[in-house]
């Protein structure tokens, strides 16, 4: 090819530098003067005064453009088109192996380890995660230095701080009688009225008292404390003014009791006997904005999230449901319990952790990932779950029991290791509710007492000595409100 | 059990065998994921096989997953068409392979045949059929090795998943559940063989790999 070019190319106007150096050597020095002439001339001179001996080839008869640049042609009498055509079309067939090169493949296949003949299967499906914590990671952890041990130490008696009276507390496990609001005024709902015990004085005021059958099935305070929503048995809610203790409005609907309600802002979740639960904005005159029906049974227990995301909601049909708060379908379903689920409560310090609590055939609390919907934990406490509560200054959580023990249970998370059981009551522990400084817990129970627990000591109390084990009356105790008998507990202690 | 009034008649016949093996795999694997701590202690139960205290998975979803695989299993030992059995325990996280348990699966008269098929069919009629007791002893040996491995390999602190391989011959009929995959050999291999066992049929042999400790070189 190069030979070729050699030849081909025209007239020496440069030196051109692939020529081969004999022929260059062979040529006079830098002939300017015969290529000013050789490019008028026909190229065939010059190109004749170049080479030594060469035959003449197509190329070289051809005339020279007068632009000094080589062209390539190839010689198409050298080329196969046939078999060019056939090698492109079959450019992606495999080659197939003749015997040597069969062999061939043998032996670098054994060297590698591959066999030609075998397939390595392997399952499509992958295999099933067990989500628990592995117990040896739970039990090797450095134990968690607890909270009884840090500081001073810890006192949770036994007894109660204060016992109450609360004649005709219906004995249901299906209602939500009790809560404590902020402005620290505690609600109880019994029977067919509804009283309020402001915990800072300790005055009792009855609210509001239902006609004719209907009675009381659930009593929930705002967030802030100003108002109260009270569900009855006849499917009405009733939303008061705890100030002026007058009622606002009343949102009927419901074809059935409202045994749970649930507060998120401006919006009051409601749980029904039949099984719905309903969304009203309590602004708006049309209050009614969802309805959110998964349960077939009725709905006990209904929680919003803190940060109003997510609604947890517990049925007597055994499901817990979550349910986004833009959604009317649940975001995910649980079915672990075997049994009633009305103990529901968010973790103040873990927003995604929910704790749920079975009922009598249960009896177990399990704790929930909302984001993963995995379930992390699970205690089987032996009772009938009927309320749970999580502590805002300790690592712990107290669930209140029916059937058969009716106890307080303390527990420490995430070890779930007991830390102390409160026989509590005679009866069924039916509702507890949290007072606003995280301190004490109220149970309600079907022996008609309301009884307190200062179960939850803060740790950086300095005048502790009047508030603990305040069951004997102190005069030096001051008291907001001033007059101390007051908070006597010889104080006649019926609510009426 | 009808395995074991064909062990008294006689040899054990290929599809017998095929049981036998497959028990030992189900048994062997759940005994492996309870040693190596795949899924949580709680989720085991005992139960007494071969004369040992095996621990077995009393979780559903786990069982399930186990019996469907081992029923493709069991049809290509009857078959013939399998001759390696793989346990890969792969981290979770970073996916990658930290132990391989390995089960060489040979046929009997494979292994004699290269004599001779002559050769082989006389040997065949000369051995005497195992006896059951041998067999069971054979089996106790090794499920009391993979016990005893918890000593010398590595601990595993991450959580993990499992996978199944088969080697098979690439005529075998593979149902739509299975599908091709790389051998997930572990990286820096420490390789321990342990103890076999035979059934007239078949003949079992066990290894583990596992990685080595960049620590302990």
């Amino acid at each position: 090819m190069l030979e070729n070019q050699a030849k081909a190319s025209p007239a020496p106007a440069k030196a051109l530098a692939w020529a081969p150096k004999d022929e260059r050597l062979a040529r006079p020095p830098p002939p300017r003067s015969s290529s000013r002439a050789a490019v008028a001339a026909p190229s065939d001179s010059a190109v004749v005064g170049l080479r030594a001996a060469a035959p003449p080839s197509p190329r070289g008869k051809k005339a020279k453009p007068a632009a000094q640049y080589d062209r390539f042609i190839p010689s198409r009498g050298a080329m196969d088109m046939a078999s060019s055509q056939f090698n492109i079309a079959r450019a992606d067939a495999e080659t197939p192996l003749d015997g040597a090169a069969a062999a061939y493949q043998e032996e670098i296949a054994r060297a590698c380890g591959v066999s030609l003949n075998k397939r390595i299967l392997t399952f499509r499906e992958e295999a099933p995660t067990s989500e628990r914590d592995d117990l040896r990671q739970v039990y090797s952890r450095p134990a968690l230095k607890s909270s009884a041990s840090t500081g001073a130490k810890r006192r949770i008696l036994n007894t109660p701080e204060r016992v109450l009276d609360a004649p005709g507390l219906v004995d249901d496990y299906y209602l939500n009688l009790l809560d404590w609001s902020a402005g620290n005024m505690l609600a109880i709902g019994l029977d067919q009225s509804v009283y309020l015990w402001n915990a800072s004085t300790g005055d009792v005021d009855s609210l509001c008292q239902l006609e004719g059958e209907s009675y009381i099935a659930s009593v929930k305070w705002t967030a802030d404390g100003s108002y109260l929503a009270i569900g009855t048995s006849e499917g009405d809610v009733q939303i008061w003014d705890a100030e002026t203790q007058s009622k606002i409005r009343s949102m009927a609907g419901h074809q059935a009791r409202v045994g749970v309600m649930s507060w998120q802002q401006h919006i009051l979740s409601s749980g029904c006997l039949d099984g719905s639960i309903w969304n009203h904005d309590v602004r708006v005159a049309n209050h009614k904005t969802a309805e959110l029906v998964a349960h077939s049974n009725e709905v006990c227990g209904l929680a919003w999230r803190s940060d109003g995301a997510l609604l947890a909601s517990g049925g007597n049909d055994n499901l817990l449901n979550i349910w986004d708060a833009r959604s009317t379908v649940p975001k995910f379903s649980k079915t672990q319990h075997t049994a009633a689920v009305r103990a529901l409560a968010w973790s103040p310090w873990k927003l995604d952790l929910l704790a749920s609590g079975g009922g009598a055939y249960d009896r177990h609390v399990h704790f929930w990932n909302t984001t993963t919907t995995a379930r992390l934990n699970s205690i089987d406490t032996g009772s009938q779950v009927t309320s749970i509560q999580w502590s805002i200054e300790y690592r712990e959580l107290v669930t209140s029991h029916g059937f058969p023990h009716n106890h307080l249970a303390l527990w420490s998370y995430p070890s779930l290791a007991k830390i102390v059981d409160i026989p509590a009551h005679d009866k069924r522990v039916l509702h507890t509710a949290m007072s606003p400084d995280g301190q004490t817990i109220a149970t309600a129970a079907s022996d008609e007492s309301l009884k307190f627990w200062r179960i939850f000591e803060a740790r950086t109390k300095t005048a502790k000595a009047g508030k603990a084990g305040a069951a004997a009356a102190s005069a030096s105790v001051p008291t907001p409100a001033g007059a101390v008998a007051t908070l006597d507990i010889s104080r006649p202690s019926s609510i009426r | 059990m009808s395995v074991q009034t064909q062990l008294t008649k006689g040899k054990i016949t290929l599809k017998g065998s095929a049981q036998i093996v497959t028990e030992f795999f189900m048994y062997g694997i759940n005994s492996i994921l309870f040693q190596r701590g795949i899924y949580p202690l709680e989720d085991f139960e005992v139960k007494k096989k071969y004369g040992l205290d095996i621990w077995v998975s009393n979780d559903q979803q786990v069982t399930k997953y186990l019996k469907t695989i081992m029923e493709s299993v069991e049809e290509w030992l009857a078959a013939g068409k399998i001759n390696k059995l793989v346990l890969a325990v792969n981290s979770r996280e970073t996916r990658e392979t930290l132990e391989r348990w390995q089960f060489d699966v040979q046929l009997v008269d494979e292994a004699a045949g290269t004599d001779g098929p002559a050769a082989a069919a006389a040997a065949a009629s000369e051995r005497p059929p195992k006896s059951e007791k041998t067999l069971r002893m054979e089996i106790q040996a090794i499920f009391r090795q993979i016990a005893a491995s918890v000593s010398f390999l590595p601990i595993i602190e991450e959580k993990c998943t499992f996978n199944i391989l088969v080697y098979a011959d690439s005529d075998a009929e593979v149902p739509t559940t299975w599908t091709d995959s790389d051998p997930l050999h572990v990286k820096n291999a420490e390789q321990v063989r342990l103890r076999s066992f035979s059934t007239d049929a078949h003949r079992v042999e066990a290894m583990v790999a596992y990685r080595r400790d960049p620590d302990l070189c």
